[in-house]
């Protein structure tokens, strides 16, 4: 055993790597990876040594102008005049709603302090969501405090120059005029999609006044369901509802159904991922299995157990071939359609395997396999997929279609309207469709022909500049409405938590005044609750935030013969080559459609696959920029290993490089005649001939956290389709850095994440522990690795350790903890959706630091989702085109011999009685060594006093400006603010735990006091009383988990779900060998593929990986020998 | 070449370490009186908008604490009472005191002719709504630093009384600031929280001792009831920081 110790693993090895530059070897990035911070993270740059001098100098004299306040300030109390019923100043109150979203409304529960909306959390009633939320209903709060929102209403004034000047007026004033203009005619409405009843029912009100309507919305989440009630000869829209809890077979053909390109991404999640939770080998036999086919690699595909790389515009031929296997395997009868399908597949011939095996597996399913299509693809695909499911019987097991309305009229015949002067008055509500539609609708010119436009938005933005009024947007949170959810199964309300804090109007009271009803919202709510509820109590509708309704199915309908009249010459496209590309145009994960480009958390979270920050790119394969590389020498698309040449000199890098990071070539994008210019990032996993883009970038018109972040993908769009063809690329020469968070805190050639195949967890369930250092090293705990969980927790034993450690059993210790806290992470849950990166910086007070700050690496996340990429075979620097995806969301592990804590000169942190690792901030002097010692980087310093200043002006200290301060309104009052100089990361959400405490506590003493009817001393509360019952703290990650990852809770219990997770054979310890004893440990990821498919592999890559660096000798010298 | 240094030069070492000594104990003393909180906080006693009578109303009327401070037992904070607070007896009683003004400014608000009904005239800012008036600026005694979270429901609710950090409210007719409250104050409590537990029904009364029955000192007495409770009530109040910084 000391023998084997005496070999820890070397972090040559690289058995998983994170980033193209550590995939290479270069010397930088050795190097980079060699320091505690990444690059320029310690380094006083920006500011030079004298002019640094001179503010100190400057600060110095202020401080000693301050020192005569050293009186103590005097605060005033405010109470209430009439203080409101059940408010009692200091307990948060919570209040039912729904954030209305272009996918369904999002039911939620907003925390209130005092009136001020702090923190969105999912509404638990809402039983498909099971109380998680998204990353963007996370962010939707910080909207409301954005000092760039429009603040009121404003008339424009146009310069000479042509600039537009912005006055304010009064929104009634505004609502006045309206009325004059409304009543002389020519009124068109032009809205983006909503799912709202309010709406509904006055869209019906204003088309009988005479006012046309039109909808837009740059992705159209409903495309789907009209293209395919269309195909099918209906006047309705068909809505596919997926409902994956019993699907067992899942193919996915181009559908980022766990992700934000699809509609129902929570639900969706929660019931797919529901179907891999593996505790037992009986499990592992059930676990469903996921197939896709995709050109962009997204979070579904990560989760994938099959993928095929497919360009978007291929995927006709594809889903023909898919059926086609499927005809053919169930024996169908019908020749015509066979060989219709086999003549629309011809150019498909390499994927046949693939695509025979995957149909195979899901007919061994029968009523428990679904064939889903992405919502992009043409009606062709809608129609196969509909199709294959009507033949495998899915239809009402595995997916539902729902009818819904038909769609509104298009923006492209409002433009001509407007042309040919049949609309002269236009009001353009919500979206941000000028923005989206300014590639193939000229605003311009038709601006000059309206009389009369008024804009109702959150902000200034595009669409006010073609507008006379901007007329203020109350938020969501400030405005009444009723909706739907996305599956129709709910009607939930939007009820506002706080009366708007500026002069602005909600949509459905502008609606109501345009048909002359100035109604205000909450009336008109109440009506249509009446209307739909058959006289249930509106309060209670409020209480509980839903209401069960049925959507109305439909009953399948045989396809065939819209099948046949697929025509075989319209979907053979030519050939995709380099000089033929497709450019395929997907939602920003940052922005969405633009909505969120202002959003400070959403800019600063990373993208959960290119781990991009404050920017977008144009994403391409590795193959493309290999050809692109070699077209154009000098584009540094992909570094190459630093070797030695003959002559014993270093071989030039051929990427490029600007202190430390990687410059991205801007190249330009040639479509069909229009073109834009954007940065090229590579990107495992693309299909070959795929550029993927992300419209919600590159605003014009914008506040001032978006102001100047990414390219601008809308001049390419053309109102049809979102897949083109026929793109090129051409290199501009210039080059730009791209804010990545790829490279930060890696954790290079280590047994990180550990994965087997299902096969593989069923003979050996306790793989995990046969993989990583500890796995050669004697046991951690020593002569007491056989103690129970509780024991170990409790007691801390020393093992074999040399330094003694705290014991905090009841009868050794005066200090003991009633609870022990340790969490799990079960790595085969998650789909690296982020929400829990945003809830815990909603909840923690987390800073935004911005880009130029993020290139430092000075990033404030709490939890960060480290993702890994591990491929079949590599040489070299070769870049993998086919990669598995493994997320891994890491916060501070709380470890029981913890680092951070022996090497605090001040005892700033240290471990509490329940385990926590505190941390003080009050006490830390902020000498950094804390951070340097831990091993897994997840304590982050306060540089700068990020929640106090302006990002532009942090380096000028306290003579920067302060920041607006209508953003400090949305701070989490029970967390403390933390300023410069101090080391912070993740509590637990020791608020929460204290706060549940306290409540416990109080509850048994008043009970107790309650029914002894005495004066309380001869109460008996034992520690059961005390203790808070298992589930009811809840970590905002772990409350926000759609898939519920993450579980928290006292691992001294042995009943404690925690407790019983840490006690399943896949727990591991990342970095266990350090003999940190985190309390945060992880489950093991269980792949499931299907042994007969074309690429299926008896490990996941990752474990090969591992064990081919691990065991060398078991596989023959050729492995050995790097 | 001998004499350089003249003769008195002899004793200048001494000299200073004699008075840096000083000069230090005197930085030293004055700091640890002037800089810390039992000189900076204690006696603090702002002149408050309204002139409330402590004594008055809670040590002679006895109205209990939490008449006005409601929310004392079940928040982290124990809020200052609206106005509608002291018009629920002020209504009747001296209605027309003028050193009442500020609070019946603070509860009619808009409403000028105190019927509770909006009137003809009454909504200034046209809202629709009769608002209440401007809130009475009480200015703040006792606080916390914004990085400590104290929690008064889980204190009282749990038999330590107003009096141990607020002193003999009942006895002020303005309140000051009677404790020091730095952390030294909370931390003696947390470690012996017997000195300070007594029965739930007497947290409200100041002026609560422990019955002395067969002990002499008071202080032993109390120690010995508040034993008692600690061990049936299972009081362990954290020692740690995540007790009250988050």
């Amino acid at each position: 055993m000391i023998m084997q110790n005496n070999q820890p693993e070397l972090p040559s090895g690289k058995d998983y790597w994170k980033s193209l530059d550590s995939l290479a070897d270069t010397d930088g990035f050795k190097e980079w990876v060699s320091r505690e911070f990444p690059e320029g993270a310690s380094m006083l740059d920006g500011v030079q040594r004298r002019s640094f001098v001179k503010l100190m100098a400057a600060s110095f004299g202020l401080a000693g102008l301050g020192m005569t306040g050293c009186r103590r300030p005097e605060q005033v109390i405010l109470p209430y005049g009439k203080s409101p019923e059940e408010l009692i100043p200091g307990v948060p109150a919570y209040y039912a709603t729904s954030q209305p979203t272009s996918r369904g409304f999002q039911p939620l529960i907003v925390e209130s302090h005092q009136g001020r909306p702090t923190k969105v959390e999912g509404n638990p009633s809402y039983l498909p969501n099971g109380g998680s939320t998204d990353v963007y209903s996370q962010a939707s709060v910080l909207d409301l405090y954005d000092p760039d929102r429009a603040q009121g209403s404003f008339a424009r004034e146009t310069l000479k120059n042509g600039v537009n000047r912005w006055k304010k007026v009064s929104t009634d004033s505004v609502l006045d005029i309206l009325d004059d203009e409304v009543s002389e005619g020519k009124v068109a409405v032009l809205v983006n999609r909503s799912h709202s009843l309010v709406r509904q029912s006055l869209q019906k009100k204003i088309a009988s006044s005479g006012i046309q309507w039109f909808e837009h919305d740059a992705i159209d989440y409903t495309s789907a369901e009209n293209k395919l009630g269309k195909a099918l000869g209906l006047k309705k829209g068909l809505r596919a509802v997926p409902n994956l809890s019993t699907a067992k077979r899942v193919l996915s053909l181009d559908c980022d159904f766990l992700g934000n390109r699809e509609s129902n991404e929570l639900s969706n999640t929660r019931a797919f991922m529901s179907g891999r939770k593996v505790l037992n080998s009986a499990d592992a036999r059930k676990m469903n299995r996921l197939y896709i086919a995709e050109s962009d690699l997204s979070r579904t595909g990560g989760v994938a157990d099959h993928r095929l790389r497919v360009e978007s515009s291929q995927m006709i031929g594809f889903a023909s071939l898919v059926a086609s296997e499927l005809l053919s395997k169930i024996g169908h009868s019908d020749q015509s359609l066979k060989k219709h399908l086999k003549n629309l597949s011809s150019s498909t011939n390499s994927q046949k395997e693939w695509a025979s095996e995957a149909v195979a597996d899901l007919l061994s399913n029968p009523k428990k396999s679904v064939v889903l299509a992405g919502s992009h693809l043409p009606a062709e695909v809608q129609l196969l997929a509909y199709e294959m499911n009507r033949l495998l019987g899915s239809i009402g097991s595995t997916i539902n279609y729902i009818e819904v309305g038909a769609s509104a009229d298009s923006i492209l015949s409002l433009a001509s309207k407007i042309n040919n002067g049949s609309i002269e008055r236009l009001f353009i509500l919500g979206g941000n469709p000028v923005y989206q539609t300014k590639g193939f609708i000229n605003w311009e010119d038709l601006s000059k022909k309206l009389k009369f436009a008024v804009r109702l938005g959150g902000s200034i933005d595009e669409s006010s500049q073609i507008a006379n009024y901007h007329l203020g947007q109350s938020h969501y949170l400030e405005s009444w409405d009723l909706g739907t959810t996305w599956d129709q199964s709910f009607f939930v309300p939007v009820q506002p938590l706080i009366a708007p804090l500026f002069d602005t109007v909600s949509e459905a009271s502008f609606l109501s005044h345009l048909v002359g009803e100035k109604n205000d919202d909450h009336g008109l709510v109440k009506n249509i609750h009446s209307e739909y509820s058959n006289g249930g109590d509106f309060e209670d509708f409020l209480r509980l935030g839903v209401l069960a309704t049925k959507p109305v199915s439909f009953n399948s309908l045989d396809a065939t013969k819209a099948l046949l009249s697929i025509k075989p010459v319209e979907i053979k496209s030519s050939k995709l080559t380099e000089d033929n590309l497709e450019v395929v145009i997907i939602p920003d994960f940052h922005a969405h459609d633009g909505q969120y480009a202002n959003n400070g958390w959403m800019q600063e979270c990373p993208d959960p696959i290119s781990k991009l920050t404050w920017d977008n790119a144009l994403l391409i394969s590795p193959v493309l920029a290999n050809i692109l590389e070699s077209k154009h020498p000098g584009l540094g698309l992909l570094p190459k290993p630093t070797m030695l040449n003959k002559n014993g000199q270093i071989a030039p890098d051929a990427a490029q490089f600007d202190g430390g990071k990687q410059k991205a070539p801007i190249v330009t994008v040639n479509v069909g005649g229009k073109s834009i210019t954007a940065p090229l990032y590579v990107q495992p996993g693309l299909a070959d001939f795929s550029i993927i883009a992300t419209i919600g970038y590159g605003r014009s018109h914008v506040g001032r956290v978006g102001r100047g972040t990414g390219y601008d993908v809308t001049p390419l769009l053309s109102g049809e389709s979102l897949v083109l063809t026929g793109a090129s690329l051409q290199p501009t020469g210039d080059f730009k850095i791209l804010a990545n968070v790829q490279e930060h805190w890696s954790m290079e050639g280590r047994a990180i994440v550990r994965e087997a195949n299902a096969e593989e967890y069923i003979s050996d369930p306790g793989f995990a522990s046969h993989m990583g250092a500890e796995s050669h090293s004697p046991p951690m705990w020593g002569k007491d690795q056989n103690k129970s969980l509780q024991e170990k927790a409790t007691t801390t034993p020393r093992g074999n350790s040399a330094y003694e450690h705290p014991d905090h059993t009841y009868e050794k210790s005066d200090v003991f903890g009633i609870h022990q806290w340790g969490m799990t992470i079960d790595l085969n849950q998650c789909t690296g959706c982020s929400a829990c990166v945003v809830a815990c910086q909603s909840e923690n007070n987390i800073p935004v630091v911005g880009k130029d700050q993020v290139l430092r690496g000075r990033e404030m996340h709490w939890i960060r989702l480290d993702r890994y990429f591990s491929s079949t075979a590599r040489d070299g620097a070769e870049i993998p085109s086919d990669v598995q995806v493994s997320f891994q969301g890491v916060a501070c592990m709380h470890c029981e011999t913890a680092p951070c804590e022996s090497v605090c000169p001040v005892n700033a942190t240290v471990h509490d009685e329940e385990g926590l690792n505190a941390m003080a901030y009050n006490r830390c002097v902020g000498t950094r060594y804390c951070a340097n010692n831990c091993p897994y980087k997840v304590r982050r310093f306060n540089f700068f006093d990020w929640n106090k200043r302006k990002t532009d002006e942090l380096y000028q200290g306290p003579l920067g400006d302060k920041n607006d301060s209508s953003v400090d309104m949305g701070k989490n009052p029970d967390v403390t603010v933390r300023m410069r100089g101090v080391m912070e990361k993740c509590t637990y959400c020791v608020q929460r735990i204290q706060e549940s405490k306290i409540r416990t506590k109080v509850n048994a003493q008043q009970k107790a006091k309650f029914e002894s009817g005495k004066d309380g001393s001869g109460i008996q509360l034992s520690t059961q009383d005390l203790k808070v019952p298992d589930g009811t703290i809840k970590t905002a990650c772990q409350q926000v988990c759609p898939s519920d990852a993450i579980v928290f809770g006292d691992i001294s219990d042995p009943r404690s779900e925690v407790s019983k997770l840490k006690n399943n054979p896949r727990d591991y310890s990342v970095l266990g060998y350090l003999n940190t004893r985190p309390r945060t440990t992880f489950l093991a990821k269980v792949r499931n593929p299907n042994p007969k498919m074309p690429d299926f592999a008896s490990s996941p890559h990752s474990a090969r990986e591992y064990h081919d660096k691990a065991h060398p000798s078991h596989h023959g010298d050729e492995h050995g020998a790097h | 070449m001998r004499n350089i240094f003249p003769r008195w030069s002899n004793t200048v070492p001494l000299k200073l370490i004699v008075g840096l000594g000083m000069v230090g104990s005197v930085l030293v003393a004055g700091i640890t009186y002037y800089a810390t909180p039992k000189y900076t906080r204690v006696g603090y006693q702002p002149t408050q908008p309204v002139s409330y009578n402590h004594e008055f109303h809670a040590g002679e009327l006895g109205i209990d604490c939490r008449y006005c401070h409601t929310g004392v037992d079940k928040s982290s904070h124990a809020n200052i009472p609206g106005a509608n607070v002291c018009m629920s007896c002020h209504q009747n009683v001296k209605s027309d005191s003028a050193l009442l003004e500020p609070v019946r400014d603070s509860y009619y608000g808009e409403d000028a002719n105190k019927d509770g009904k909006l009137s003809e005239g009454e909504d200034l800012n046209g809202d629709g709504i009769l608002n209440a008036g401007p809130a009475i600026p009480w200015v703040r005694i006792h606080k916390a630093p914004d990085y400590v979270y104290f929690n008064h429901a889980i204190h009282v609710n749990r038999g330590i009384s107003c009096v141990e950090c607020h002193g003999r409210v009942d006895q002020m007719v303005e309140v000051h600031h009677d404790k020091h409250l730095s952390m030294a104050f909370c931390l003696d409590c947390h470690r012996n929280p017997e000195k300070a537990l007594r029965p739930l029904d007497e947290v409200t009364n100041l002026s609560w001792e422990a019955d002395l029955s067969d002990h002499s000192d008071p202080l032993i007495a109390q120690v010995h009831a508040g034993l008692e409770l600690k061990e049936n009530w299972g009081v362990n109040p954290p020692l740690s920081c995540t007790g009250c910084h988050r």
